[in-house]
């Protein structure tokens, strides 16, 4: 069944794909982080949707799409453009996991196409302290069945 | 030999026939039956999680009951453990928890045990031998890979030297750092490897570098030590890392990155809740801190703008050596350069540090690299 991008059922196929590489992740450790998701419409001026990503232990216990990050003590925002949003996960999904474009770190890592954005260093640190956790997680989106984008017609490329 | 026993025990009657008579008789002592220590019962808090040194944190095994100074124990002896009379006086040279404790110094170390990997088999090798890197991008990547096998060497050195200097008591701390001594040489082992499978090899040492790991190296006090490496140091290189998995050739390359910038990252971790703790609870530090880091960026800016280290970052991220590579190169090298410099003093704020700024001559470098940028017509935030 394919879901579309952005929406909460979206994160919550990678939190249930997540869930059924438990050996994978766990071969990675801990993974202990709060996440958050901006992503900016890409034809609606100033308008977003906000996602929050919790992980614990070794699973990502809450993916849903919230109304602000007020309370939430996100560690680390990762905001961008739907288009650039949408670039990533197809990229992943031809290639089976990003390719030297595409990483979050390369994304984000001069702000030029996702943000990352932080109040404190100590959140902005767990990016990197889970780099891989955070990468094979947006990777599962190769393991997705199908993926529609708001917008947009449906791509037709299966999974990798 | 340096250290001799007070007695040779096979020579001593007594202790001989005390051993063969226990032996023969079955007559048994049992005194350590009646240790005067406490019992207790510690269970997992989450089953998922297993059994983690929060879990033991409990009245007379835990760390935060243990007083500032560990003048009790001065010996092998766990933390917890009735200590008899004849345990030997190690001499510890660090005997204040000040001086070494971090905030969640514990889930620090579950972390790092729970994240190892390994350079033998996680790394994609066979992909990355096969990787055909044009002759300017390989020579500069093997000489990154140098510098990188280089100072990674020192991270191991320097927290081996202090874990055998601290109390028994500070077990938590040790252990963290053994897992970082275990990262530190994973690292050395990876950069080695990556070097000797582009086909050039290691290239030159940094003379420069090396003089700011000896300081690194030998510094006065723990705390020095550890501002200095875990929060500048590995800051920086964190930093590094991150800028490495961005120009990064190949997909393999760029997960070895995201691999050791895990640790680096949790080394920094530690690095910064030390120095938190350091300033919250041994205020008469600070001035000591400063002193050392005056100095210690001192070294920063010679070292990381020396050109075996800087030129190879222009190569790498212009992705060659004609004109306009160069140039491109040159502006996303200065932008990382004042990148690594704006992440330090942010780290300094947030530890509670935010009059470094004022007093360093590094941050005068940065306003002069920021200026550069702007100049340059590179936008960086």
């Amino acid at each position: 069944m394919s879901v579309t991008f952005p929406s909460g059922a979206f994160f919550q196929a990678l939190a249930a794909a997540m869930a059924g590489a438990h050996d994978r992740f766990r071969g990675l450790g801990f993974f202990d982080a709060t996440i958050g998701i901006r992503v900016l419409l890409d034809d609606d001026g100033g308008a977003e949707r906000l996602f929050v990503l919790v992980f614990e232990v070794f699973e990502c216990t809450r993916a849903e799409e919230v109304p602000d990050f007020t309370r939430l003590h996100v560690d680390f925002v990762l905001e961008g453009k739907t288009s650039v949003w949408r670039e990533m996960f197809e990229n992943i999904r031809r290639n089976g996991g990003a390719d030297v474009a595409h990483s979050i770190n390369t994304l984000t890592h001069f702000g030029e196409q996702l943000t990352l954005r932080y109040d404190d260093p100590d959140g902005h640190d767990k990016l990197y302290r889970f780099a891989e956790s955070v990468q094979q997680f947006f990777d599962l989106a190769a393991t997705l069945d199908g993926v529609t984008y708001e917008g947009a017609a449906r791509l037709a490329a299966p999974a990798a | 030999m340096s250290y001799l026993s007070t007695k040779d025990f096979l020579a001593d009657k007594d202790f001989v026939d005390r051993w063969q008579y226990t032996l023969r008789s079955g007559e048994l002592d049992l005194s350590w039956m009646r240790a005067a220590t406490e019992q207790v019962e510690c269970k997992p808090q989450n089953a998922r999680r297993g059994l983690t040194f929060r879990d033991l944190d409990v009245p007379g095994y835990g760390y935060s009951t243990m007083p500032e100074l560990a003048r009790a124990n001065r010996s092998f002896a766990p933390r917890g453990a009735e200590i008899p009379e004849g345990c030997p006086d190690l001499q510890a040279e660090v005997n204040r928890k000040s001086e070494v404790w971090a905030y969640n110094v514990e889930s620090y170390y579950e972390e790092a045990m729970s994240r190892q990997w390994n350079a033998t088999t996680d790394v994609p090798w066979a992909e990355l031998v096969k990787a055909e890197l044009p002759d300017d991008i390989a020579r500069a990547y093997s000489q990154l890979l140098t510098f990188l096998t280089e100072v990674e060497m020192i991270a191991t050195d320097v927290p081996a030297k202090w874990m055998g200097r601290l109390n028994a008591d500070f077990f938590e701390v040790k252990n963290f750092i053994a897992t970082q001594v275990m990262d530190e040489a994973r690292h050395a082992e990876v950069f080695r490897k990556r070097a000797l499978t582009t086909g050039y090899g290691l290239m030159k040492a940094s003379p420069q570098n090396e003089l700011n790991l000896k300081f690194l190296r030998d510094a006065d006090s723990f705390s020095e030590a550890s501002t200095t490496l875990h929060l500048q140091a590995e800051g920086m290189i964190l930093t590094l890392f991150r800028f490495s998995e961005y120009i990064s050739p190949t997909e393999g390359d760029k997960k070895l990155f995201r691999l050791v910038m895990q640790d680096e990252a949790r080394h920094v971790g530690y690095g910064m809740q030390h120095l938190k703790w350091v300033l919250d609870h041994f205020p008469e530090k600070r001035e000591i801190i400063h002193k050392h880091l005056d100095e210690a960026e001192n070294f920063v800016f010679g070292g990381a703008y020396a050109v075996e280290v800087m030129e190879p970052f222009i190569i790498l991220s212009g992705k060659g050596m004609k004109k306009a590579q160069i140039e491109q190169g040159c502006k996303i090298t200065a932008a990382f350069q004042v990148k690594q410099v704006e992440e330090y003093f942010e780290r300094l704020e947030k530890c509670g540090l935010p009059e470094r700024k004022e007093r360093s001559q590094l941050y005068k470098a940065l306003e002069l690299g920021q200026a550069q940028l702007a100049a340059m017509g590179v936008r960086t935030h």
